[in-house]
């Protein structure tokens, strides 16, 4: 065997030289080559390189060619139109195809949208790179964990101001929740009642030299004077009627709030209309509705009030926003922020503060913000994750059409050869048909975009908006797209067809050079259903979740109980036993129970620091106070393990614990904390415990059961729980409502099931599942499209084979079976891919749960089963077909 | 028409190929030259030489027959043409006129 020449240096000199030089010149390097190979293969190779480059010179390079200079144009217009004309013979094929695409770019779209809507908030403030927010780094009493939160203590942004005069702005934010306001009249008579539940901020001007929030009429400086009140133009509009009248007007406010550890009545106060602010944009976390100056004394009481001077309670209402110097480190500003902490609080406080830029604040999900809109980095990754898998099955399924589609073109293919047609101008062409179906179901897809876009701000709760026109990054998205698809979807089948050998294309020998092919498109088969069953999987796991937080036993009752806020108590008591004597006397009440919130709440509680018994220091770990009167226990059905009930009482006398909080202070037996005392907010408080109740779910499930004490105090009450028979709802309804408005004339009555309001935890999980279903939908429809277009294409292909079986005697079950085998082989080896993806990401996304569903077998093969189905489903048709086709038709021509 | 030259190198390559009358193709040429030269001449540089003088009308070529030392390729042979014999003629005549003028004296 003769040694051979180096395989690239070779190719390489083939591909530049001249063709009338090349057998001068391959010959003679070649015959050096021979030479040298038997003294030293290696530097015979190394010769040969150089000497192939050092031919690579002007004299020996073949002219640049343009040969196809003169009729590019017309053949790329003749590329169009027999590319049209084949989709138009093929249509069924050009539907499935385009759909398929139309509906993958679809959801690459709008996910595209909701990323770019999300990805956008809080950007447009000219100084947004400046922007920080103050956090509190909690430091809890077991050292090793700290955590953070958007509350800071009342005196802080006064204290920055004194402490950093390099800090160029300080704005501190309160956000208040539901409150009543009421339009008055010029003449000072109320006309119409408002609830806002939020959107209430109260601040000073420094907050607008922080953010751009344009005025339309009136000044950002009158938030200086107290009392004074700026209104969004469509608040504005609510109230008043017209914007522009609504300036000078009065509003009367009254505000349920609270800070610290406790709940608080505001006295009615009065509002006068400054400013009118521009119509908030969408995309920032401060939904502006009314803004107050802060100065204003909405509390009455400077103890507790905005005004409070104590370093050691936090709001998660009351924030604040500071505007820095450029180029400051955020590390070194940390440490400042530290000592300083440590010099203003008192000793035990360990307490610290960090400033986080406004960038980070959108996706802080641990925080939260004023808009409980977050949304983690990690969500959006999913997002883009599933948009290009979304994408990728679209494409898979054209790349498997058209390879299947091959053997018809092959003899398009061959007498194009034949006519002098080389390999690039037959990619072109099947480039240019691929980019005909990608721009036909771009355009498609954008009008599905335009179509589902309602129902997708309706489930998620956003405003999102397509307009090609003002919004360039879709029209830049929208190209990609389209170009990422062509090359994914077009390079592939273009590189198979244009290879056919002409000769064996017009003899029709093709059926056989196929076959690898066919193991191409099943590997994509496969990866699709991979997706699909791996989202269906998913999903499954999702809504078993979903409906745990639902039906799991939570320790109470929460069937056919109605909870209506009201104004607070201020007589004493009084007003309480009116209402529920009233409420009482309705047909179909069976008990009311007033407290300041129901046993379970995600995030509204009021945590308090207590004291145990004679123990000089107050117990290492918080509790939750709820206050409640001496029915809450029968209302929603608690049960009592040790001592008895609460008696009736207006002021707080005695406290009922739960058995967590007696396991907490390390307490052997329930029984052993009977009569002890427990002092709260510093003394306060102090009372002795006189029953047990048994452990129920106090928070949601993405946390464990808290610590609690229940205690009687009528002024705390806020809410009545009205527990209903379950027949005839509406109309007791009717009549409590009745009460109510007759109570509190000005007063907006409302009122929520309990269950409703503990599945609005999980909203945001409920929000996932449905994405998660509406995915997997797509996902598994799209393969199936490409199932059936990949079964349709068989049966075609297979006709005579079916006639020839049927003739010898295959019954028609058989000849499904034959159909069918061979897909559910596939699969089954997807389900064997898919289970460990699935499991792993589902059992990752269930370890946020504190009490959450074991991930059982059945789901996996429910998600199997379910997939396996619908492809049968979907084969079937073209199955069936094929076997029940008379083979008399089929054989008769050859 | 303007007279044609002809470089040093270009000259050695066609006394080459005069030489090897009738066997002259590149690699032969440039074994030749690198053993009366004793210095490592490319390939490359050959068939510059050769392909400049074939376009002059020094030397004109013919292929030969298939052999399987060439990988299949034919080798291109070259053989002096008139115009190029005259060339040498002159050039010859040149450097042996001009040598004869140096005057005897003695190199010490």
């Amino acid at each position: 065997m003769k040694p051979r020449p180096p395989k690239w240096p070779l190719r390489f000199l083939r591909w530049f030289c001249r063709e009338d030089y090349l057998d001068e010149i391959e010959g003679d390097i070649t015959e050096i080559f021979l030479r040298r190979h038997e003294h030293s293969p290696a530097k015979a190779r190394r010769q040969f390189l150089w000497n192939v480059l050092k031919h690579f010179r002007p004299e020996f390079i073949k002219p640049m060619k343009f040969k196809l200079h003169y009729n590019r144009r017309s053949m790329i217009r003749n590329y169009f139109k027999t590319s049209s004309r084949n989709l138009v013979r093929n249509r069924s094929y050009a539907f499935i195809n385009i759909a398929g695409l139309a509906i993958g770019v679809a959801v690459c779209m709008m996910i595209f949208i909701i990323i770019q809507f999300q990805t956008s908030f809080d950007d447009f403030h000219t100084k947004k790179d400046r922007i920080y927010r103050v956090l509190t780094e909690y430091h809890h009493a077991d050292a090793a964990s700290i955590s953070y939160g958007k509350g800071i203590p009342f005196p802080m942004p006064a204290g920055l101001k004194t402490a950093f005069p390099q800090i160029e702005q300080v704005a501190p934010v309160y956000a208040s929740h539901n409150d009543q306001l009421q339009v008055l009249d010029v003449n000072g008579a109320p006309v119409k009642n408002f609830k806002e539940q939020s959107g209430v901020f109260y601040t000073g001007p420094s907050f607008f030299n922080i953010f751009d929030f344009p005025l339309l009429a009136g000044s950002y400086t009158s938030l200086k004077d107290p009392n004074n009140v700026l209104l969004t133009k469509e608040i504005a509009e609510t109230y008043f009627g017209d914007w522009k009248t609504a300036i000078g007007r009065t509003l009367k406010l009254t505000g349920s709030y609270r800070i610290g550890a406790g709940l608080f009545q505001s006295p009615p106060i009065a509002l006068k209309v400054s400013g009118i602010l521009a119509t908030i944009p969408a995309n920032t976390d401060f939904q502006l509705k009314l803004v107050i100056a802060f100065g204003t004394d909405f509390t009455g009481d400077k103890i507790y009030g905005l005004q409070n001077p104590d370093w050691d309670g936090t709001s998660p209402d009351f924030g604040c926003y500071v505007l820095m110097p450029p180029n400051i480190s955020v590390g070194n500003f940390d440490q400042q922020l530290r000592a300083y902490s440590r010099e203003v609080q008192p000793p035990d406080n360990k307490d610290s503060y960090i400033i986080q830029p406004l960038s980070a604040v959108h996706y802080d999900t641990e925080t939260g913000n004023y808009s409980n809109k977050t949304i983690s980095h990690e969500l959006i990754n999913v997002l883009w994750l599933i948009a290009a898998f979304i994408l990728l099955i679209a494409c898979v399924n054209f790349i498997n059409l058209s390879t299947a589609q091959a053997v018809n073109r092959a003899k398009e293919v061959g007498v194009r050869k034949v006519l002098g047609s080389n390999k690039s101008q037959l990619q072109m062409q099947f480039i240019v048909e691929a980019f005909l179906i990608v721009t036909s179901a771009v355009v498609l897809a954008a009008a599905i975009a335009i179509l589902a876009l309602p129902s997708v701000n309706r489930l998620l709760e956003v405003s999102l908006s397509f307009n090609v026109l003002n919004n360039p990054a879709i029209i830049l998205f929208l190209l990609t797209v389209t170009i990422v698809v062509t090359a994914l979807a077009g390079f592939y089948p273009s590189i198979v067809l244009s290879r056919f050998n002409p000769v064996n294309a017009l003899k029709s020998k093709l059926t056989m050079n196929t076959a690898k092919g066919i193991s191409l498109r099943r590997g994509l088969v496969v990866f699709q259903f991979v997706i699909a069953q791996a989202l269906i999987i998913g999903t499954l796991i999702i809504v078993k979740q979903m409906n745990y937080f639902m039906n799991q036993p939570l320790g109470f009752d929460k069937d056919a109980i109605v909870n209506i806020p009201f104004r607070p108590d201020s007589t004493g008591g009084k007003l309480t036993d009116y209402l529920r004597q009233q409420l009482l006397s309705v047909n179909g009440v069976r008990a009311v129970s007033f407290s300041s919130n129901t046993p379970v709440e995600d995030g509204n509680d009021i945590w308090s620091a207590f004291r145990y018994g004679h123990a000089i220091k107050e117990a290492d770990f918080n509790a939750i106070v709820k206050f409640a009167d001496d029915e809450y226990v029968p209302t929603y059905k608690l049960q009592l393990i040790a001592g008895r009930n609460l008696q009736p009482s207006g002021p707080t006398r005695e406290f009922l614990v739960n058995e967590s909080l007696v396991k907490s202070l390390g307490l052997k037996k329930p029984e052993d904390i009977l009569n002890k005392k427990i002092s709260i907010w510093g003394d306060r408080i102090k009372c002795p415990v006189v029953g047990v109740l048994k452990d129920f779910n106090d928070r949601s499930f993405r946390h464990d059961l808290a610590p609690l004490l229940i205690a009687t105090n009528a002024t705390m009450y806020r809410q009545a729980g009205i527990k209903l028979a379950t027949a005839n709802i509406s109309s007791t309804m009717q009549s409590v409502k009745r009460i109510w408005e007759q109570t509190f004339p000005d007063y907006v009555y409302e009122y929520k099931f309990l269950d409703d309001k503990i599945e609005s935890f999980y909203k945001q999980e409920n929000q996932l599942a449905q994405l998660y279903k509406i995915f997997a939908a797509i996902a598994i429809f799209l393969s199936c499209l490409g199932l059936y277009g990949l079964a349709s294409f068989m049966a075609v292909q297979r006709i005579k084979e079916v006639g020839i079986r049927k003739v010898l005697g295959a019954t028609a079950a058989n000849i499904v079976y034959l159909f069918s085998k061979e897909f559910i082989v596939l699969i089954m080896v997807a389900f064997v891919i898919a289970t460990p993806i699935a499991w792993f990401y589902m059992h990752k996304w269930l370890q946020d749960y504190v009490y959450r569903i074991d991930i059982d077998w059945w789901v996996f093969a429910a998600g199997g089963l379910v997939a396996i189905i619908i492809a049968l489903a979907t084969i079937s048709f073209q199955a069936i077909k094929a076997a029940l086709a008379d083979p008399v038709k089929s054989l008769r021509v050859e | 028409m303007k007279h044609p030259s002809i470089g040093e190198f270009e000259e050695l390559v066609l006394l080459m190929v005069a030489a090897l009358h009738d066997e002259a193709y590149g690699v032969s040429i440039q074994e030749n030259l690198v053993e009366k030269l004793s210095k490592n001449i490319n390939i490359s540089a050959i068939h510059v030489a050769l392909k400049r003088m074939e376009d002059k009308g020094f030397v004109k070529s013919r292929f030969g027959g298939i052999t399987e030392d060439r990988g299949g390729r034919r080798k291109k042979y070259y053989v002096i043409t008139a115009l190029g014999k005259r060339m040498l003629d002159s050039q010859y005549e040149l450097r042996t006129g001009l040598y004869k003028m140096i005057p005897k004296i003695s190199f010490s």
